[in-house]
């Protein structure tokens, strides 16, 4: 939203020029809202010069040019000048003869109106042997209007020869440009006179609007006229009110340079006198309205003797030629301005092109309508129109200012152009449904939610500043917003305008008291931390990548992407699915880690995953899995003879990571594969499930992948990985206590023993029988043995394999002697070989 | 083979032809170019649009099933033998080792989220996370923006084919946690919770602009809560979050879930800043304002006995910031001459 200061000025009963622009500026980031840009639109005109031609005559060699002298009062530095002190400027404009005056542009200052496009330095330069000293600038190389049929003759007294171009058309302007988005729900603030009252308001002033802006202005009397109209609205809930009124006689033509000028600095191009005085009362009011050619709108009714007009929801499939030059094809959804024929305007967005006012205009009728907000956006998204009406209309604009913007545009309308006021039309005469209440709040709320300790006065003078009409009455305000505020209708609405107004930056500045109590720990996020830190202690890297991936990658990992929630609306087919694991996203950043020169490394996430199979949660969401996943890699320099392999490297983290958590897993083959989504990328025969000893639960995957998943991915040959759920590991961490064993008093002995087993035999199996046996037997005896891995040795095409275990024993009150310890490994083998078909080696 | 049952009859067929095909075929791959396949493209183009769906969503069903019987067969074609995955290390070979904790690192934005959560929970905040599938009651009815509200164009929110959100703010979460704390006030406790995660706008990535990233929310809720207890809340814990006492800033905003709405900033620490305009002194940090009453009320709570804060600020800019990084990219790619050097 554009701000000229000048136009806001103009307007208000107070001067903003009293403060400076930088004051300006802090009020309203402090009490307004974020400014998007601040132009100094006065410094573009800073090198313009008022001149008189004092002679004018033929060039001699060109039959459209002019040679002029003028004179600039001697104020230009640095240019020729003849005798009498007169520049010499050749001159194109047909209009262009000797006493008149005109804005000059010496050489080294700037076109005005290509300074935001490509600036332009103009010189001192021949035209066809004859030197011109920079130029005469007509009215659109100045920047403030659409006229380029001459120069611009400047008629005003006060332009004397050497003034300065400032001093016109308010041209010493500075354009405020707030951002958008704080005038969400303040539609008033859309049109320069909004923001005036808005200015005054916070600093600390009484604005008092123009005399015309006011609902007792407004006359009751029609004015009649010639030309007959009939209007209607049968759709009182899409359009709350419809107002069209006739002006005979219009005198067709350009605006003023005056209101070009407004026009050009606030973003709209100058058309023609008409559709120039309903864009500044836009600008100006927020009010968009709309002009149509009577005689057009005549030829497009069933019975042209009975000029019908009315607003209706759009036919499905209707078609209507917009001012844009662009057809569009209707849906019911949409209104539409018609005659009882066709569409002559989609309302409150754009205007039909079949009645669009022209050079040839002799008659209009001017539409100044209310519409509903979401349907004016709904329609703006659907057929991509996005329009200064819009932005208006969407912000849900009051009914009670149709009225009065109409009576005044028609009435500048007839003064401008010579033409009279004729028959209106309006659905809503009795304004009393759009009248909101006043709103009662007490003093000592707006204190307990502000924490401030303002005065019933206080309060009622912020709020009067800006036209609210408040009553007082022992501590209790009752708030009547103006005609133009929609927003104002629950007590917190109240406190905003009071807390604004006064200024936040005022406000006692204190921490909320609370008890001592401690704030909830949260175990999910706690275990996630604790992840984090295990696995980085252990030289693995956190990587956080995005939960959307492509369909290509979930079938390069095996997985099926109709398991996978899609986006309707992803910014590239490599962010279409939401992902199902984690697996593939850690694999899928391998390879470039690779390239980039790590050989060896271990990359984990921790994240959240959906899958559509699993169904929804007791909200009707789907469920998120809580997940979390490494990928081990090792590129062929760190693969040597001795490398086991790549599965026991990602086993062994998860080893450690159990081992830190306290849990203990078990690693069961998997048989038959069960083709969950998380198990997809895995090669079954290579890979293990991993289940929670302690409550049996299955709480995940680990394994090398399958070769079509290392080949699309181009992992490496030595990697592997693992995807655990962190939900089932939470709950079985919760309330378990860390395995603690005292420390030994007497000396441990340690002592290997070698079992030969069939090359089959699983180690899992041979390992948990000799630690049973072990540590009942240990038991027995009053002993404490452990056992762990030694090796595992199989000779090539051997059917046998040789698993070395190392038993450490002690007694906790004395020295166990070589010979119990003899004893009692004899005892553990005999035991075992009993149990499996092992033999001790 | 095939694992899908289909109903489209052209499809059916083609099926079994494409089963038969691939069996005999040599070179397996040859099957993507199959004149069977092809034909049922062709034939997709042909479709009115309403039969369109249905074909495709068939078709992509049987390129799905192609797909895996090439896998299958990959894998067939390089079988390596089984391992024994119940042993601690594989046969004749040593045990695996870690790799050095020295390289081993925490994500700089997670660590960050940590340090964060750590200053909320210090000063009285339940840490939360939030969904990152949401639905259009939490990110935007919940939250006071009805139906076809303007307000909702400033959101570009990704969604599914189902009509489900990605949340584009961690504020999804603010009538969840209201309603699991809402105990708190019976209590003569606040409810105070910080929430952490993850969001997604649709928007065009460059060095300063990610489709995602990560926000955290506070939700402050009382008796008596007032907007100078927001100011003093949040300039107290970025104060703590930077080391050093920061000046603060309120610029009236507007939000449909605030009531007023603000836009907050902090005094620039001096290490940070980089001239000495107006524009230099101030980092525009988060957006915030009071709970409007209709959030209280959707979440159960009497707004008139019980007022509150909430804000919602990204990330990033401050651990971009904090050490320099260059482009906001990084965060989420993998890299480890990125990762390692925040070790």
């Amino acid at each position: 939203m554009k701000v000229s200061l000048k136009l806001a000025n103009q307007y208000s009963n107070v001067d903003f020029t009293a403060v400076s622009v930088d004051e300006i500026l802090r009020r309203i980031g402090a009490q307004l809202g974020a400014v998007e840009e601040v132009i100094d639109y006065a410094s573009r005109f800073k090198g313009v010069v008022i001149a008189k031609v004092v002679q004018c005559e033929k060039h001699p060699d060109a039959d459209k040019l002019s040679v002029c002298l003028v004179d600039d009062g001697g104020v230009a530095q640095g240019v020729d000048r003849n005798a009498d002190g007169l520049v010499q400027v050749v001159c194109g404009a047909p209009n262009v003869r000797a006493g008149i005056t005109v804005a000059w542009l010496p050489p080294g200052s700037t076109v005005p109106s290509s300074v935001d496009k490509d600036p332009f330095v103009l010189g001192a330069r021949e035209l066809r042997g004859i030197v011109s000293n920079g130029m005469l600038a007509s009215a659109m190389e100045l920047g403030i209007s659409e006229d380029h049929d001459g120069i611009l003759v400047i008629s005003d007294p006060g332009a004397t020869p050497g003034s300065s171009l400032l001093n016109l058309f308010g041209l010493n302007d500075v354009i405020i440009d707030c951002e958008n988005k704080m005038f969400t729900h303040r539609p008033d603030c859309f049109g320069v006179l909004g923001v005036a009252r808005e200015l005054a308001g916070i600093t600390g002033q009484a604005f008092v609007s123009p005399d015309w802006y006011s609902q007792s202005a407004v006359s009751t009397v029609s004015p009649g006229g010639t030309l007959t109209l009939t209007g209607k609205n049968d759709i009182t809930h899409k359009v709350p009110r419809f107002m069209v009124q006739v002006v005979e006689g219009v005198t067709m033509g350009p605006s003023s340079t005056q209101i070009q000028s407004w026009l050009s600095r606030l973003g709209s191009r100058p058309i023609n006198n008409i559709v120039d005085a309903t864009n500044f009362y836009m600008h100006l009011t927020a009010q968009p309205t709309h002009a149509f050619d009577y005689d057009k709108v005549k030829a497009l009714c069933e019975d042209p003797e009975n000029v019908v007009i009315f607003p209706r929801m759009a036919v499905e499939g209707e078609k209507i030629d917009l001012l844009n030059g662009k057809t569009i094809t209707l849906t019911a959804e949409d209104i539409v301005i018609a005659t009882d024929k066709q569409a002559i305007a989609l309302g409150g967005v754009m205007g039909g092109a079949a009645t669009e006012v022209d050079a040839n205009t002799k008659n209009i009728i001017v539409e100044c309508a209310n519409f509903d907000m979401y349907t004016i956006r709904r329609t703006s998204m659907r057929h991509g129109l996005f329009t200064d009406a819009v932005t208006r209309f969407n912000k849900g604009q009051s009914p009670l200012q149709n009225a009065i913007v109409l009576q005044k545009l028609v009435a500048d309308i007839c003064e401008q152009t010579n033409a009279k006021a004729g028959v209106q039309y309006d659905s809503a005469p009795e304004e009393s449904s759009f009248v909101l209440e006043p709103v009662a709040v007490s003093v000592d709320f707006v204190n307990a939610r502000l924490g401030s300790s303002l005065t019933a006065e206080d309060m009622q003078t912020l709020l009067t500043n800006v036209e609210f009409l408040v009553e007082v009455s022992e501590g209790n305000l009752v708030v009547t917003p103006p005609f133009w505020r929609k927003d104002i209708e629950i007590v917190e609405d109240i406190v905003e305008e009071i807390g604004r107004l006064h200024g936040y930056d005022k406000l006692p500045i204190v921490l909320p008291m609370r008890t001592t109590a401690p704030a909830a720990k949260n175990p999910m996020l706690e275990l996630k931390s604790a992840l984090r830190s295990t696995l980085a202690r252990a030289g693995a890297n956190e990587i956080v990548t995005y939960s959307f991936v492509s369909g290509k990658l979930l079938e390069d990992a095996s997985q099926n992407t109709s398991e996978a929630y899609q986006l309707g609306n992803a910014l590239s087919p490599e962010l279409q699915y939401y992902r199902l694991t984690l697996t593939p996203s850690l694999a899928s950043k391998v390879y470039q880690n690779i390239r980039a020169g790590y050989d060896q490394f271990a990359l984990f996430e921790i994240g959240k995953t959906h899958i559509k199979g699993q169904g929804v949660n007791d909200e009707g969401l789907p469920i998120e899995n809580e997940v979390f996943s490494l990928v081990y890699a090792a590129n062929d320099k760190k693969v040597v003879n001795g490398t086991g392999a790549a599965y026991f490297d990602a086993k062994q983290y998860l080893d450690f990571v159990a081992r830190s958590l306290g849990l203990t897993l078990d690693f069961d083959p998997i048989d038959k594969d069960p083709a969950y989504e998380i198990t997809k990328p895995y090669d079954i025969e290579r890979s293990a499930l991993v289940t929670d000893r302690s409550t049996g639960n299955y709480i995940g995957i680990v394994g090398e992948f399958k070769n079509s998943v290392r080949k699309k991915l181009k992992l490496p040959t030595h990697s592997a990985g693992f995807e655990l759920m962190l939900s089932p590991i939470l709950e079985s961490i919760t309330g378990t206590k860390r395995a603690y064993k005292p420390l030994a008093r007497f000396p441990h002995i340690v002592q290997d023993i070698t079992f030969k087993t069939a090359k089959e035999q699983q180690f899992g199996d041979l390992f948990e029988v000799v630690i049973e046996i072990a540590q009942q037997l240990a038991e027995g005896r009053g002993y404490v043995a452990t056992v762990e891995s030694r090796d595992i040795y199989h000779k090539e095409h051997s059917p046998q394999k040789h698993v070395t275990l190392r038993l450490d024993v002690h007694h906790p009150d004395r020295t166990l002697t070589t010979d119990e310890v003899t004893k009692f490994v004899d005892a553990i083998v005999t035991a075992v070989e009993q149990k499996l078909d092992v033999k001790r080696d | 083979m095939s694992s899908t049952s289909y109903t489209i009859p052209s499809i059916v067929r083609a099926s079994e032809q494409l089963t038969k095909e691939f069996a005999k075929l040599a070179d397996k791959r040859a099957i993507l170019r199959s004149k069977n396949l092809e034909a049922l493209y062709a034939e997709l183009r042909t479709l009115p649009n309403e039969e369109k769906a249905t074909f495709g969503k068939e078709l992509n069903a049987l390129k799905s099933d192609i797909n895996s019987w090439l896998n299958d067969a990959d894998e067939s074609a390089e079988k390596q033998a089984p391992i024994d995955v119940t042993a601690p290390q594989d046969i004749n070979a040593a045990a695996p080792q870690l790799l050095p904790g020295e390289t081993g690192t925490k994500h700089p934005l997670m660590t960050e989220l940590e340090y964060m959560s750590d200053i909320a929970y210090r000063m009285g905040f339940a840490i939360e996370q939030s969904r990152l599938i949401d639905d259009d009651y939490h990110m935007f009815e919940s939250l006071n923006f009805p139906e076809g509200h303007p307000a909702r164009d400033d959101y570009d929110t990704f969604m599914t084919t189902e009509g489900l959100i990605a949340p584009a703010h961690t504020s999804t979460m603010q009538n969840r946690v209201l309603k699991k704390y809402a105990g708190n006030l019976e209590k003569g406790e606040p409810i105070a919770v910080l929430v952490p995660d993850r969001v997604f706008r649709n928007e065009d990535l460059d060095v300063t602009h990610e489709h995602t990233f990560y926000q955290y929310e506070g939700v402050f809720v009382g008796e008596g809560i007032t907007v100078g207890n927001l100011i003093a809340t949040l300039r107290t814990l970025l104060s703590e979050y930077f080391g050093q006492d920061l000046k603060a800033k309120l610029q009236p905003f507007y939000f449909p879930f605030t009531e007023p709405s603000f836009e907050f900033a902090i005094e620039r620490p001096a290490a940070l800043r980089k001239g000495d305009t107006e524009a230099d002194m101030w980092l525009e940090l988060l957006g915030c304002g009071m709970i409007h009453p209709n959030v209280l009320s959707a979440a159960g709570i009497d707004p008139v006995k019980y007022s509150g804060f909430a804000w919602g600020g990204g990330i990033e800019r401050l651990v971009m910031m904090k050490y320099g990084i260059e482009d906001i990219r990084h965060f989420e790619s993998g890299k480890l001459d990125f990762l390692r050097q925040f070790s």
